[in-house]
């Protein structure tokens, strides 16, 4: 299992576990985690599953692939090095403990 | 999985008048939602699903909440399309169709030629002083932006809406009315003609275009998928951005104080799309067909079951947005299923933004001044399924 912490924007944070090869947007809809809201079921087409990883896993998480960095481009919220899509992160052992911000607004 | 054609035992059943849901359906919605969530409608032929909730949980189900509905008019209509797969092939077509769609491409390819063809429109227009912004602008530039996006340069704008509304009275021939066959058939015969010819271009000559995409591919794509597939994006390309830019621009006429504010801050503009694409969808509902059986809002539903997920009532729940009824562009924001959700979350939703938001409303705002509609708020509305203004007559000043 892998467990990894949402963020809230007023600073709680959600603490899930997930099967590795699970989505992060996954973890976070079926974990009802507020302000992910993946309209387009994780097929990087929606931009609404948007999340900031923490500084200290931007390295270990990776960057976005090419589809997801044009979505980016056009996120409700403001884009920054370390924004990603939830729904193009896959987790795995090695992300045990992922700490990842969610953002003010998804739409 | 055939599908079950009556109310599933326990749906309770509500009788509604079409004529009266093509008036006006939201005062049924609302009762819907209040008494039975889940209904069965005769004159529908299918379950109605109208909480917000409910909806959600259904899009995010799609391998119970099947897009493959038998017998559905829309099947009829274009023959087997992406709208009424599932995945893997679903995800084969879409994943072919859909990059010339994507926010990035609608900037870099596209917006420069929709801008021109705005202006052209407007020139038309402009010494007028007076014209329906329906037939004599967003209906035309809807098709036009859409034949550059799909490629077809062998379509004229007129050819391009001419089709989509023979095909639409198509999806909704109930009545089984023989003249709406003949005429749906003729424009999907046309449209076949004029995507193989394109395909054939475009397999020389790439082009960025949706029928290039689709045609250089990865994953395998026949002509006739092509075909079919294009017939499907015309049916719904024209009227939805055409529905969101009247309402939308209906909406601000009768509220000048709004449309001061967003004349002196443009950035309001994406919040008058949104909440225009909630407050009246331009598609109001889509059919589902359950693969298993599945309890939803209190009813267990044996496999094989129609459900309509009602869009239009959802965007209205007043559990999830105050004033469900109000035109409010400074309400919080939530998000609103206007385009879908799911796999099949709208293709057109980039296209169509900038089209209505960042270009046709600034544009029809910033050159007609003095703008004032001679219609008032409750004429030319009509519909259910699809929903929007059959006309809005203006007036500006020309001097
Ligand atoms: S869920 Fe739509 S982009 Fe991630």
């Amino acid at each position: 299992m892998t467990i990894v912490i949402f963020e809230l924007p007023d600073g709680t944070q959600r603490k899930v576990t997930a099967e590795p090869g699970t989505v992060l947007m996954q973890a976070a809809v079926s974990n009802g985690v507020d302000g992910i809201v993946a309209e387009c079921g994780g097929n990087a087409s929606c931009a609404t599953c948007h999340v900031y990883v923490d500084a200290r896993h931007t390295e270990l998480v990776g960057p976005p692939n090419d589809v997801e960095d044009e979505m980016l481009d056009f996120t409700a919220a403001e884009r920054r090095p370390t924004s990603r899509l939830s729904c193009q992160i896959q987790l795995s052992d090695a992300l045990d403990g992922l700490l990842v911000h969610v953002p003010e607004e998804q739409v | 999985m055939n599908a079950v054609t009556t109310a599933a035992p326990g749906a309770p059943v509500v009788e509604l008048d079409l004529a009266e849901l093509r008036h006006d359906p939201y005062p049924a919605y609302r009762e819907l939602r209040r008494t039975a969530p889940l209904a069965w409608v005769p004159s529908v032929g299918r379950h109605l699903l109208t909480r917000y909730e409910d909806i959600v949980h259904a899009e995010k189900l799609p391998e119970v909440f099947s897009s493959r509905e038998e017998g559905s008019l829309l099947l009829r209509t274009v023959g087997p399309n992406l709208l009424r797969e599932d995945d893997p092939d679903h995800r084969r077509l879409r994943s072919a169709a859909e990059p010339p769609t994507r926010p990035r491409q609608v900037r870099d390819l596209w917006a420069g030629a929709f801008e021109r063809t705005a202006h052209q429109l407007l020139d038309r227009i402009a010494g007028r002083g007076e014209a329906d912004l329906i037939r004599d602008f967003a209906e035309p530039l809807a098709a036009a932006n859409l034949a550059l996006v799909l490629g077809l340069s062998n379509a004229s704008a007129d050819d391009i809406a001419d089709w989509s509304r023979a095909m639409m009275a198509g999806n909704s021939n109930y009545a089984d009315d023989p003249d709406v066959w003949l005429r749906a058939e003729g424009a999907t015969r046309a449209i076949e003609e004029a995507v193989a010819e394109t395909a054939g271009r475009v397999r020389r000559e790439p082009d960025g275009s949706v029928i290039s995409s689709m045609v250089h591919a990865d994953g395998p794509v026949t002509l006739a998928e092509i075909q079919n597939n294009v017939k499907v994006i015309i049916g719904g390309g024209v009227n939805e951005p055409r529905d969101v830019f009247g309402v939308g621009a209906q909406a601000l006429l009768h509220r000048p104080e709004v449309l001061d504010r967003v004349l002196k801050d443009p950035a309001l503009w994406k919040r008058v799309f949104e909440e225009t694409a909630r407050w009246i969808s331009p598609i109001g509902m889509y059919p589902r067909q359950l693969t298993q059986d599945h309890e939803i809002a209190g009813v267990p539903l044996p496999a094989g079951s129609r459900v309509a997920l009602v869009i239009a009532s959802g965007n209205r729940d007043e559990s999830v947005f105050e004033r469900a009824d109000e035109f409010d562009v400074d309400r919080p924001h939530h998000p609103h299923l206007a385009f879908g959700g799911g796999p099949h979350f709208c293709m057109g939703a980039w296209v169509a933004r900038h089209e209505v938001s960042a270009l046709a409303w600034p544009l029809v705002f910033g050159r007609l001044k003095g703008l004032r509609p001679t219609d008032s708020p409750a004429d030319h509305l009509e519909g259910w399924v699809f929903r929007g203004l059959t006309s809005l007559n203006v007036t500006w000043q020309t001097s």
